[in-house]
Parts: structure tokens; C-alpha cells; sequence
């Protein structure tokens, strides 16, 4: 075994982390794609990457609950945002748990307000005389200003979450600077793929132009998840044999890289009528190996050392 | 500001009677691990481990003997929380619950801990762990409610052979270089101070007189034990990096088309 740094306690960060890093990234994923579709496409666009409205939010709900539900006391979760004595914001730049609790909140604000506007535009549900107001503003200026601070948000909750395992002492982890990156390329490629899915199963009327498009885009960001997948286990040197040969590093060779990254690239090329379906559910169960894998590749470092 | 105060702990005198770990245990009310169902470790005499929730002094055993024993040595360190003066812990945590005292150690608020664990990730001397009972971080707390009464930590007190010295950081600093240099002169050549200095996390108030390098005491070298922050930055420009990336896919895939409608329509 290679000593990394042998001499530290594992955290147990386990199932309720990984699944929120993995609905995390969907959620902020998606809505950067929507957020960016807004910015720079036009209604077509708006409006064929809806799905990512509906998804943001509940997936957004659910990982404030399983970080809560994480947390050895949970009823204290509000001390990450308020000083428990003093009643003031607890806010510290330096700690990417602390700012990512601030950015998951305003992330949160960002994708109710979008749920709230799709469900008014798609006319699931009725506020009045409020509705007109709401989808003009959706269509303005307002809304591409709220596009631009989604997006951000999006963009910084997608990927704050490899910022925080660097931000450690955790051998695999803290090795390299290339996992806020890393995570980010993957919440793209997840949260594309997750956009494809409810487009295709569930909304069921977004033109074919724009699934086209979207799978253009979904190639690019997994172009770059690959990309950075090799500049991360690169730059870890050589521990790295040994991190993809221990479970569960050994997914990422085994699983994410050819079934979960290059297969569906390969099988959104074929001329078959559920080749969307399958290459999202592909890049998603890579998407969920990765922070699996990258996630435990710590643990058999701490025990070998033990 | 009180004094800043620390621990050296001079691993050449310790005999390994754990009075330090039976002391730390009664004066916070530890119980025992596992309700005192602790098997055997066979790890020399040492069935404590390492440090835990419960065990927030730890002594080390180490065996060093040649194959068919005709010659070797003991050694033993009395392990705690290094109260860092850069603590990792105390620089991750989040809700504010890991704080610096007025004696310049670290130091866990209970009420305010909500139990992240990022300060064990964080903690490069795997001190930090979460309490079975409290549900939340624990480890040596300098024994500050003993410091507030002008009192010598429990460990300290109970070491009958000063292994542990308990004064002003400054003071122990000088105190213990003196006993490098005498160890030098009676021939223990190997002797060393781990800590005493700035170059590990800027300095540990708790540091150590070794007579073997860190890792066979379990100790990470200066270069394993980093702040967390440093990170930070690198980690955010390349995300940043990668954003700008996506975002470029973004505007070729959206924006290039909408450019060509438009075009196509002011053309028509």
C-alpha cells in the first residue's frame, strides 16, 4: 500500500453524501443547462429545456434533507447558517462547507422560482392575475438577469462539492486540485442526461431539433469529464494504480469511464428509437459510480494504514 | 489574553503506566469504549488503539526488537490533540463550534457542534472523532475548565515522571530544546523535537521530544499535515475553468443556432 497521509480518521461520509452529491449535480446540472439555454438560445430553447425547471427544485429539496438527515445532530442544522448564540449570519470564505451552505440556499431560491414559473407557463397551476406578470418576466429582462445568477449558482453548486473534499486531509482527496472540476463536467453531463430523460418520458413535446441539441451538448460535457477524469487521477501520481485497484476506485476504470462516459457517446450515434433513453440512464449510473467511487477511494488508504 | 500554555511531552521518560489516559478518563467522565468490552489488540500493550471519542489521550506502545529479541527497545508516547496554532479543524468547521481559547488552544463547543464530521476530515492527526453518546466532535479539551481555575491539565497532574509538562508555550519550548541538547551530550543523537516549531501547521502547542521518525509513532511529517485552505483557490479557478468551458459548449449549441435563425429570418 502507498502511504498518502495514513494518519487520519475516516470521516464516514457515506450513502446520504454520495446520493447528495449525486442529485446535487443533476439538479445543479440541469438548471445551468436551462439557465444557459436562456441566456444564449432562444424560445425554442427556453422552452425545450423546461425539464430542468421541474427537476431542480424537488432534486435541490431532497439534498437538504439528506444533509440534514447526515448530520449527527440534525435539529443543529440551522448552525451552518446562523450563529447559534449570537443570531448572526455564520458565514467563513475559507470553508467550502460553510460557503456551500449559503450557495445551496440561494440555489435553492433560484430553482423555487423557476418551478414556481414553469408550472405557471405550462398552466399546471393558476396565481390570477399574477400569471401574466410571472411569464413576462420569465420572458424579459428580469429573467435573463435571473438566468445569469441561476447559472452562477448552478455553476458554484455543482462543483463547491469537489472544492470540499480537496479542502481536507483525506488521502485521494486533497491530492489534487481537479475535483471541483471534475464534479462540475459530471453534474453537466448528468444533469443533460437527466433533462433527456423527463423531455423524452415525461413532457413528451420538446422538438426533436432541440434533444439534438442537447445530446450535441451532453457529448461536449462528457468530452470534458473524461478529460479532467484523466487529469485528476494524472496529477494524484502514483497512488494512483493502487486507488483504481482497491473498491471502490476500481469503478471508474471498470465502469464510469466505458459504460458510463464513452458508451453513450458511441450509442446516441445509432438510429434507434430508445438510443436517448439509454445512453441517459447510462451517463447517469456513471454519473452516481463516480462520486461512489471517488467518494470511498480514501478508505482503503485509512484501513491499510491502521 | 491569559497566557498561552501547551504540552511537551518527552517521550525518553515515558514509562507507559496510561495514569495520563486514567486521569483525562475521570476528570471528563469518559466512560470506557464499548463499555469496557474491549478484546485484546495484540498490539503490544496498548488496547486503547488510538485516540477516540472516549480516549482522548492515547499511549503508544512500539516494540523495536531484532529478530530473536537478543537486542531492542520500547517506545512510548502519551498521544493528544496537537492544539495546532493553524488548527485544520478549526478552520473548516462551519457552524463555529470549534474555537481558540484565551489560552491559545483549541477547543470544541458541544452546544454548537451539529456533528458535519468536516473537522475529521480535516484534522491531519486523526484526532478528531464523533461521540457514540453526545453525537458530536470530541476530542482533549485541554482540560479548560481546570485552566480556568488556575489548575494544571489532568494528565499533566497524574504523569509521575513529568513525561507530560504542562506551563507557558515559551517557556516549554526553551525547556525543551535544553533537553535536546543534554540528550545530545549523554549520546541520544536521535533525539528530536516534532512541533516545537512553526514549520508543522505553524506550530503545535502540544509538541513532542521523539527518538524516531514521525511515522513510527504515527505522526505525519510536515509536508502530510496541511491546512485545508490550500485548496481553496486552486480547487475554485479550475472549476471556474470549467465552467467557462461548459458555457462555451453552451453558447456554440444555443447561440451559433439562434445567430443563423435570425439571420435566415432577416433574410426572408
Amino acid at each position: 500500500m502507498t502511504t498518502l497521509d495514513p494518519y487520519v480518521a475516516d470521516a464516514e461520509w457515506h450513502s446520504y453524501i454520495i446520493w447528495y452529491f449525486f442529485l446535487g449535480g443533476i439538479a445543479a446540472g440541469s438548471y445551468a443547462m436551462f439557465a444557459l439555454a436562456n441566456l444564449f438560445g432562444d424560445e425554442e430553447d427556453r422552452r425545450g429545456l423546461r425539464a430542468a425547471e421541474y427537476l431542480a427544485l424537488p432534486l435541490i429539496s431532497i439534498c437538504g434533507l439528506l444533509l440534514i438527515i447526515d448530520l449527527n445532530r440534525p435539529e443543529r442544522f440551522w448552525h451552518m447558517l446562523i450563529q447559534s448564540r449570537t443570531f448572526w449570519p455564520m458565514f467563513k470564505w475559507w470553508s467550502p462547507m460553510s460557503v456551500g451552505s449559503w450557495g445551496l440556499s440561494l440555489f435553492g431560491g433560484f430553482a423555487a422560482w423557476s418551478f414556481l414559473g414553469v408550472l405557471v407557463e405550462d398552466g399546471r397551476i393558476s396565481l390570477g392575475r399574477w400569471n401574466e406578470l410571472i411569464i413576462r418576466i420569465r420572458k424579459g429582462h428580469i429573467g435573463r438577469a435571473l438566468a445569469i445568477g441561476g447559472s452562477l449558482a448552478a455553476f458554484f453548486v455543482g462543483s463547491y462539492t469537489g472544492v470540499l473534499l480537496a479542502a481536507t486531509n483525506q488521502p485521494t482527496w486533497s491530492e489534487t486540485p481537479w475535483l471541483g472540476s471534475l464534479f462540475l463536467a459530471s453534474a453537466a453531463s448528468t444533469g443533460i442526461a437527466s433533462i433527456l430523460l423527463v423531455s423524452v418520458h415525461a413532457l413528451k413535446d420538446v422538438p426533436h431539433a432541440v434533444l439534438d441539441r442537447l445530446e450535441r451538448l451532453d457529448r461536449w460535457a462528457i468530452g470534458l469529464e473524461l478529460l479532467l477524469l484523466g487529469t485528476y487521477f494524472g496529477s494524484l501520481g502514483s497512488p494512483t494504480l493502487e486507488a483504481v485497484s482497491h473498491w471502490p476506485g476500481v469503478l471508474v476504470p471498470a465502469f464510469v469511464v466505458p459504460f458510463g462516459l464513452i458508451a453513450p457517446v458511441f450509442i446516441q450515434r445509432l438510429r434507434w428509437k430508445g438510443r436517448v433513453s439509454l445512453a441517459s440512464a447510462m451517463v447517469l449510473l456513471g454519473g452516481f459510480a463516480l462520486r461512489y467511487a471517488i467518494v470511498g477511494m480514501p478508505e482503503p488508504f485509512l484501513h491499510g494504514s491502521r | 489574553m491569559a497566557t498561552a500554555v501547551g504540552f511537551f511531552t518527552d517521550t525518553s521518560i515515558c514509562i507507559g503506566c496510561k495514569a495520563c489516559e486514567v486521569a483525562c478518563h475521570q476528570w471528563n467522565a469518559l466512560p470506557a469504549r464499548d463499555g469496557g468490552q474491549v478484546p485484546l489488540s495484540g498490539l503490544s500493550y496498548d488496547n486503547t488503539v488510538s485516540l477516540s471519542d472516549v480516549d482522548w489521550r492515547h499511549v503508544r506502545f512500539v516494540e523495536q526488537f531484532s529478530e530473536d529479541r537478543s537486542q531492542g527497545r520500547w517506545l512510548m508516547m502519551s498521544d493528544v490533540c496537537k492544539h495546532c496554532v493553524n488548527a485544520p479543524c478549526l478552520e473548516v468547521c462551519p457552524t463555529g463550534s470549534i474555537v481558540r481559547t484565551e489560552f491559545d488552544t483549541v477547543y470544541i463547543q458541544e452546544p454548537v457542534c451539529n456533528g458535519c464530521r468536516d473537522c475529521i476530515t480535516a484534522c491531519p492527526f486523526g484526532v478528531i472523532h464523533v461521540s457514540a453518546r453526545k453525537h458530536v466532535a470530541q476530542k482533549c479539551t485541554f482540560c479548560y475548565d481546570r485552566l480556568q481555575n488556575n489548575m494544571t491539565p489532568a494528565c499533566a497532574q497524574a504523569c509521575p515522571t513529568k513525561s507530560i509538562k504542562f506551563g507557558p508555550i515559551e517557556q516549554l519550548r526553551m525547556e525543551a530544546r535544553d533537553r535536546v541538547q543534554h540528550l545530545h551530550s549523554l549520546g541520544a543523537k536521535d533525539a528530536y523535537l516534532y512541533g516545537e516549531d512553526d514549520k508543522i501547521l505553524g506550530g503545535l502547542n502540544a509538541f513532542y521530544l521523539l527518538m524516531d521518525p514521525p511515522a513510527t509513532y504515527g505522526l505525519p511529517t510536515a509536508e502530510q499535515a496541511k491546512l485545508p485552505s490550500r485548496k481553496v483557490w486552486p480547487s475554485s479557478f479550475r472549476s471556474i475553468a470549467a465552467s467557462l468551458v461548459i458555457a462555451a459548449g453552451a453558447f456554440l449549441t444555443f447561440g451559433r443556432r439562434k445567430k443563423a435563425v435570425a439571420e435566415a429570418e432577416s433574410a426572408s
